[in-house]
């Protein structure tokens, strides 16, 4: 027994060392600022892309942790992170819940809708009302007559079609909903837009790992998850109609696309949609989305989340196109340098 | 055992024969601190639960409860079908844990030679150890999918004419949730089990063998009737956990408001929606209603607890007139 106990002592007295060994080792900074962030699983892939470069450029040692925009929101209105990423903009009621807090728009991707039809050799082309009358349970297999008739050559199977939605609080379940109530006015009025919403049919899954996870073992399958992840998972993605008839996939020529349908200036608290844009956009993808980061005015860290949200939305936008993240346009840029300003110690 | 009698170690037996020492002072108090901490913590709790869902108890009022509607866009809410999902998973889990579980006990205690029955025994309680997230993730990835492909498309053509078990599969579902929670709850009940099975008096079961029952025989006539307080105390236990579990459930039971006849149908329970929505929640009214979804989870949490007390009582008394 008492040699047992002195092994345990002798490992964790060894565990230390070691660990006090690699602090050691490690180039102390001077300018060692911890900034630390959590929401949005969409933004990750990007804020990830950030941190080394946030690291040579300024010393800051930003941390982040993808716990979705919910979760983000939750976590800065307690002041337990520096700042919240979230895909959805804040409702009235968490922004008096926030207490002082600013969104602004700091990168632009867009949802995605994934399938899964083993076999098919063909790219599956839907419109808007067409997935709305899938989610609302009105098309029920993929060889419905709706479907058929926008997929002209393609062989479609008699499957039963499974409708997939994220059970959590989501940001692309909030861009999904906002272009089905823009394009079907039943959806509208009877589920409406929201992170979250009352399904009328399908299967829920938490995440978007839980939602592709049903996808990829269910054939028949169709959900929206961010592009990032469909393109990272190999999930095959539908081309979806625009307004001005054409059908258009959710690459960054779309995206583009779709936020050049902006008005020449920013107002307001930030929120920005850009789903189901306008005619006369042949290439828009309909539904892009901006997501925001959340920071409240007051912080001791004041002049450190300046100076980081001006480097994102500037230099950190160069690292989006290769991970389908369109960099952001000109007047959402100058909205968010007014609203920089806002921030004060 | 030395001959103590019950008196003499009930409460106050030892304290009022002798003169109470400094050391026994320090630790009444600490026992009684621990204690009365405890129902602090509670009431505090049950009274911050109740004050925050407050605003949707008035809003909506006792309606909330038989209201199949959950739609935060339009602040419309209500639990009846998360209550559904609740008593309908937890209930199927634990008739199917009860009998696999009571099995496994006898054959722990009374079958199984001391040699392989300790290995048995562990790996069983290992059971228990696996985070609840783990079994969540396991059954996304592996057991929900062999359901649909397997498990549920059998039940289906087996007995399909049954309308709870027709209509179309689903890889999460009310099925899928109630199965994980037995996984979850078989290691508690088959330990607690195994705790009974082992006091039963051998001199009561040896007399039922000496007479020429068979082993069988002894166990159900005389072994079981005597731990039958027991089990249906530990059932209860395992109802409550079952009630409780949030996140398996909500990565397996399909998160919709729905009340369905079929179990292949995606659901949700009280544990599952506060687990997944409460972060974010988009309005005031939605996190006053998730609390109310808590509170009501504590009632029926409570009602299980005094349910099993009863019980046992009963049990007793009968026991005690026989």
């Amino acid at each position: 027994m008492k040699r047992a106990l002195a092994l345990v002592a002798l490992a964790g007295l060894l565990a230390v060392a070691a660990v006090a060994g690699r602090a050691n080792a490690s180039p102390a900074r001077a300018a060692g600022v911890n900034i630390s962030g959590a929401g949005s699983t969409f933004v990750f892939p990007l804020v990830s892309a950030w941190i080394p470069q946030l690291g040579s450029a300024y010393g800051y040692n930003v941390s982040y942790s993808p716990v979705g925009s919910g979760a983000g929101i939750a976590a800065v209105t307690a002041r337990t992170v520096d700042f919240g990423a979230s895909d959805a903009p804040l409702s009235p009621d968490q922004f008096t819940a926030c207490n002082g807090c600013i969104q602004l728009p700091w990168a632009l991707s867009a949802t995605s809708i994934a399938y899964n039809l083993p076999g098919l050799n063909c790219v599956v082309r839907l419109t808007g009302d067409v997935l709305a009358r899938i989610y609302l349970g009105q098309i029920t297999t993929w060889d419905d007559g709706a479907i058929k008739a926008l997929n002209g050559s393609c062989n479609l199977p008699s499957t039963k079609i499974t409708p997939v939605y994220r059970s959590d609080n989501s940001g692309t379940s909030y861009n999904f909903t906002d272009f089905l109530s823009a394009v079907n006015p039943s959806w509208k009025s009877k589920i409406g837009v929201g992170v979250n919403a009352q399904w009328p049919t399908g299967v829920g899954a938490k995440g978007s790992s839980g939602v592709a996870g049903v996808v990829t073992k269910t054939p028949g399958a169709i959900c929206y998850v961010d592009v990032a992840y469909a393109l990272n998972n190999k999930l095959r993605t539908a081309w979806i109609k625009n307004a001005s008839g054409k059908y258009a996939s959710p690459g960054l020529r779309g995206i583009a696309a779709a936020a050049a349908t902006l008005p020449a200036k920013i107002t307001g608290n930030g929120a920005i949609s850009i789903v189901n844009p306008p005619k006369g956009n042949p290439l828009a993808y309909p539904i892009s989305t901006f997501t925001y980061v959340i920071v409240p005015i007051k912080s001791s860290k004041a002049a450190d989340l300046r100076k980081l949200i001006y480097w994102a939305i500037t230099a950190g936008q160069q690292s989006g196109p290769k991970l389908r993240f369109q960099p952001l346009p000109k007047q959402v840029q100058a909205f968010d340098f007014k609203q920089i300003k806002l921030i004060t110690g | 055992m030395t001959s103590t009698t019950p008196e003499e170690l009930s409460a106050g037996g030892y304290a009022s024969r002798r003169r109470m020492r400094p050391g026994d002072i320090v630790f009444q108090g600490v026992a009684f601190l621990a204690a009365a901490g405890v129902t602090v913590l509670l009431g505090l709790l049950a009274y911050k639960v109740v004050a925050q869902a407050w605003p949707a108890i008035r809003h909506f009022g006792v309606s909330f409860v038989w209201t199949n509607a959950w739609n935060p866009n339009n602040d419309v809410f209500g639990a009846a079908s998360f209550i559904f999902g609740t008593v309908v998973t937890s209930f199927i889990a634990l008739l199917i844990a009860t009998p696999i579980s009571i099995a496994i006990a006898l054959f722990l205690t009374e079958i199984a030679p001391r040699r392989i029955a300790a290995p048995i025994a562990t790996v069983v309680e290992l059971l228990a150890a696996i985070p609840s997230v783990v079994l969540g993730l396991w059954g996304i990835l592996v057991f929900g999918p062999w359901m649909n492909d397997h498990l549920e498309p059998g039940l289906k053509s087996a007995f399909g004419f049954l309308p709870i078990l027709s209509g179309p599969t689903y890889q999460a579902g009310i099925l899928p949730a109630a199965l994980i929670l037995t996984i979850m709850i078989v290691p508690i009940i088959s330990a607690l089990c195994r705790e009974l099975f082992s006091r039963i008096p051998r001199d009561l079961t040896d007399g039922s063998l000496a007479l020429g029952s068979t082993k069988w025989e002894a166990i159900r006539r005389v072994g079981l009737p005597y731990a039958a307080p027991g089990i249906s105390a530990v059932m209860l236990l395992g109802l409550g956990r079952a009630f409780g579990e949030a996140i398996a459930v909500a990565q397996v039971i399909g998160g919709q408001v729905a009340i369905s006849r079929s179990l292949f149908h995606p659901g949700d329970t009280l544990g599952a929606r506060i687990a997944l929505q409460y972060q974010g929640a988009t309005t005031g009214l939605e996190t006053n209603s998730l609390l109310y979804l808590g509170a009501i989870l504590m009632v029926i949490s409570l009602v299980t607890n005094v349910a099993a007390q009863g019980i046992v009582s009963r049990f007793e008394k009968a026991r005690r007139l026989h």
